[in-house]
């Protein structure tokens, strides 16, 4: 395997004896830029006392994609480390980290980004403790071999890590070393169980919700219903009748620092408990001025989508001017995806301390950077006086992404200068939710004389944030003419990261519409988008940038290929049983690539039919723990088809009509369909499985509907009337 | 605001709070106690669950007068040291991906198998459909009852 040269890694020796690694992590970066390591301190990430345990110390958030336990699995694997020795502890944010990987967790990145890294640190680490082994035998270090945390000579004399660390810590850091063979591994590539489950079954897991801070005091918001809407005045007799109420504080328009975040204005009940606040908030009588949002629904957003003016975003080829063509047939179609709440479990919370020169933050975060950013700002404090603890979230799937609920508890703290521990009620943080973006996706095709595809567009309304599905690499599908546009409609509310972002809503168009192609033109819907998959990846431009973008092209087209082939070669792909319809899609995210093969039958005891079974496959490099990853694609697929049964949300006059779990229905236990999940065997780098099983389910489930009905439906979610009233 | 006394996880405990506050704000809050998690408020969840006179409740809704002299068992009390076997069952399998809801999901399948120590399969269902799992750990939340039947057997 490649050696390393790269000057990342600081050893010391540890306070109280052993071995302490410092390592340099990369400038957080797109997946299409370069990523480069510098050479900065920030603190020890790896620590070896001299009792042999080893602690690894995890700036990456951990709510529920388990790269908690996937990076030092990476680590300990290279290192010959004993996992059962293995113990972690999590890092505050630490501004050093801004800029940087540790920063901030999303996008289904950590452990493609965190790979090579890890790999290099614990071999440095490794050949560190075999030479403090080969020093003390007066050996040659090549005869030795790291194992099962102890290095171990010819002759079968054992030194353990714990006795070594100390004197490898006065070792220089080796500048070459070699990374083991995929054959080698250990822990990669095994179902090792999760690190939080120990905690979690006994009830002791540390999510930011239960922290406690001395002399805290607890505070709850009532937020003006309308986006962007303003408080004009209020009266609190009623609710400060309420016993524990403590004060009423006016949360006055607030700018955040960075874009994307809007603090919703309110009234803020502080109170000696959350049920006290909870309580008391609901008898706040509040003037609102609802302002620019206050007669908005979701009928008003279509009909600005169905007016607005698409910008032209790529072109290749001529694709109106091949739609003219004689003999050449125009197929056309639309789908629509809905705004989507989070419902995360662990509603969205922050404990604030402003103590005059200096600030502590406690909250379940993606991104500490911006929480200790925003929190600087709205205190006016320097960042180096702002700390940030970052705790485990019950769940974020983006919503953490953002700070909003820590300035509201850093702006609290400091109008009352006590501890404050701020709780969203469950109604909050649905009906204040940051939402996925409603999203409207025309797609068009060119059918020539001879049945041949010619040309293929795509037209996306979005209400706003972010837009994907609209550059060339993400249509892996080959066609002559292409051509792509896009346009922003407006939100009515606020709008989020949400898992998977802009695949899961451009998947839905994309996939039903190449079914829709297949049944036309009366292929196999497998086999079209294997035809489709033939086809050069050229280099479009000359720049890096070109040269990136064609090397991802091609990772994905094979990766592509590599699952529908393994769909073929598996026989997963196979007429339905009697009375059940089945269905199939694809998409890559993160250069993951993932197909789900639905099976469904009509049923309306089930609101309008019940999935059976789901089947994925995917292709993400190596599966770095197949138990953990397993687990994220089957999350996925609940998390997909909740949105596909029950997703969306009604807007009445600028106001979100679901406000809890009676009105915002879930996926439950008893709707769960089989899940089997294969990976494609391979030893390539990792990429991520946090999201990427999110984007096929819905078209796969939308095809097989089709595919039991006969009928087309071009939108989630999909209830009764809906399979009632669609058209062949 | 008036004094109650419960016994929560066989221990005695006095509290002045008002009667209308639910058990579980009197947990978190006041004993804080933190295994027993907020997810609703309004008994859809099941992240609340605990045991009152071995009867899973979701103590979310169940205000504190109601409770008065009543043995709670939450899922601090579940067992010494996380050996109930459900709580074992659920290690084996390695259940929890964010582990939020999890608690609640133990309480309710230890009480069904309390009640009814081989449930079939939709038995299992109708007595965990109460509990939500965003992060969709259903399949094995099954898997982890069957298991934990196993193991009550041996």
């Amino acid at each position: 395997m490649k050696t390393s040269r790269r000057n990342f890694l600081k050893v010391s020796a540890l306070a109280g004896g052993g071995f302490a690694m410092a390592i340099a992590l990369p400038a957080t970066s797109g997946l299409l830029n370069n990523i480069e390591a510098s050479s900065f301190d920030l603190g020890a990430f790896l620590n070896i006392d001299t009792e042999g345990t080893i602690t690894f110390i995890l700036t990456k958030h951990e709510m529920g994609q388990g790269s908690g336990t996937g990076l030092p699995m990476i680590l300990a694997d290279e290192m010959g480390a004993d996992w059962s020795k293995l113990t972690l502890k999590r890092s505050d944010y630490d501004p050093k980290f801004s800029g940087r990987e540790m920063g901030t967790t999303g996008g289904s990145s950590t452990i493609t980004k965190m790979w090579d890294v890890l790999r290099e640190a614990g071999a440095m680490a490794r050949e560190m403790l075999k030479q403090a082994a080969a020093n003390q035998w007066s050996t040659d270090v090549s005869s030795l071999i790291a194992e099962n945390g102890f290095v171990i000579n010819s002759s079968g004399d054992r030194l353990s890590f714990g006795e070594l660390a100390e004197a490898a810590s006065k070792l220089s850091v080796p500048s070459d070393v070699k990374l083991k063979e995929p054959s080698e591994f250990k822990y990669i590539g095994k179902p090792v169980k999760n690190l939080i489950t120990e905690e979690v079954v006994v009830g002791k897991a540390n999510y930011g919700i239960n922290i406690e801070v001395e002399g805290m005091v607890y505070a709850a918001i009532e937020r003006c219903p309308v986006y962007k809407g303003k408080l004009v005045s209020y009266d609190d007799t009623e609710a400060r009748k309420v016993n524990g109420v403590l004060d009423i504080i006016a949360i006055p328009a607030i700018e955040p620092l960075m874009e994307g975040v809007h603090v919703q204005e309110g009234v803020a009940v502080i109170a000696t408990s959350t049920w006290s606040a909870f309580k008391a908030k609901k008898l706040l009588r509040i003037q609102w001025d609802k302002g620019e949002n206050a007669g908005e629904s979701i009928q008003t957003l279509q009909d600005r989508m169905a007016k607005a003016k698409y910008e032209l975003h790529y072109q290749k080829g001529d694709f109106e001017k091949t739609a003219g063509g004689p003999d050449h047939e125009l197929v056309e179609a639309t789908y629509d995806n809905p705004y989507e709440a989070h419902a995360l479990m662990e509603p969205i919370n922050a404990t604030a301390y402003y103590k005059g020169d200096s600030c502590e933050v406690w909250v379940g975060t993606q991104s500490g950077e911006r929480v200790s950013k925003e929190v600087a700002k709205v205190s006016g404090l320097p960042e180096d006086k702002v700390t940030v603890h970052v705790l485990n979230s019950g769940g974020s799937f983006g919503r953490r992404f953002y700070s909003d609920s820590s300035i509201e508890a850093a702006y609290l703290s400091m109008q009352l200068q006590k501890p404050v521990k701020l709780t969203w009620s469950r109604e909050d943080e649905i009906s204040h939710d940051y939402f996925h973006p409603y999203q409207r996706s025309t797609h068009k095709a060119i059918i020539g004389p001879d049945k041949k595809l010619l040309g293929w567009q795509t037209s996306i309304a979005r209400a706003e944030a972010y837009f994907t599905g609209v550059d060339p690499w993400e249509i892996p599908y080959h066609f002559e003419h292409i051509k792509t546009e896009a346009v922003y409609a407006g939100s009515i509310v606020h709008v989020g990261a949400w898992r998977s972002v802009g695949p899961h809503s451009t998947a839905l168009g994309k996939e039903c519409f190449i079914d829709e192609l297949a049944v036309k033109l009366n292929k196999d819907p497998l086999e079209l988008r294997l035809e489709l998959l033939e086809g050069e990846i050229i280099k479009e431009g000359n720049d890096d940038f070109a040269e990136r973008i064609m090397t991802h092209r091609k990772v994905v087209q094979d990766r592509y290929k590599a699952v529908l082939n393994t769909i073929k070669d598996k026989g997963l792909w196979k007429p339905a049983a009697p009375g059940r319809g089945i269905g199939i899609a694809i998409e890559n995210f993160s250069r993951t690539v993932c197909a789900h093969i639905v099976e469904l039958s009509i049923d309306n005891s089930y609101n309008g039919f019940k999935v059976h079974k789901v089947t994925s496959v995917v292709h993400c490099g190596t599966v770095v723990n197949p138990h953990l990853g397993r687990g994220q694609i089957e999350g996925s697929v609940v998390w997909a088809l909740s949105a596909v049964k029950y997703g969306g949300i009604e807007v009445k006059d600028g106001v979100v009509q679901r406000d809890n779990f009676h009105d915002n229905l879930l996926l439950r236990i008893d709707e769960t369909p089989e899940l089997e999940v294969h990976f494609v065997e391979s030893t390539e780098p990792p990429s991520g499985l946090g999201e990427p099983g999110t984007p096929p389910l819905a078209p796969a489930v939308l095809n097989a509907l089709y595919n039991a009905t006969g009928k087309r439906i071009r939108k989630i979610p999909v209830v009764r009337a809906d399979i009632l009233t669609a058209s062949a | 605001m008036a004094s109650y006394q419960l016994t929560v996880n066989g221990k005695k405990h006095t509290v002045d709070v008002d009667s209308d506050t639910p058990l579980l704000w009197v947990l978190r809050d006041t004993l804080k106690m933190h295994g027993t998690k907020y997810g609703c408020g309004i008994a859809q969840c099941g992240s609340c669950t605990v045991h009152v006179e071995g009867i899973p409740i979701r103590s979310c809704c169940v205000p504190i007068e109601k409770l008065e002299g009543k043995n709670i068992i939450t899922i601090e009390g579940l067992s010494e040291g996380g050996t109930h076997p459900v709580q074992m069952a659920w290690k084996e399998i390695d259940v929890p991906q964010c582990g939020y809801c999890q608690t609640g999901q133990i309480m309710t399948a230890a009480a069904l198998l309390e009640r009814k120590p081989n449930p079939s399969d939709e038995e299992i269902e109708r007595a965990l459909k109460g509990n939500i799992c965003r992060c969709g750990t259903y399949p094995r939340i099954k898997s982890a009852i069957k298991e934990a039947i196993k193991m009550k057997k041996s």
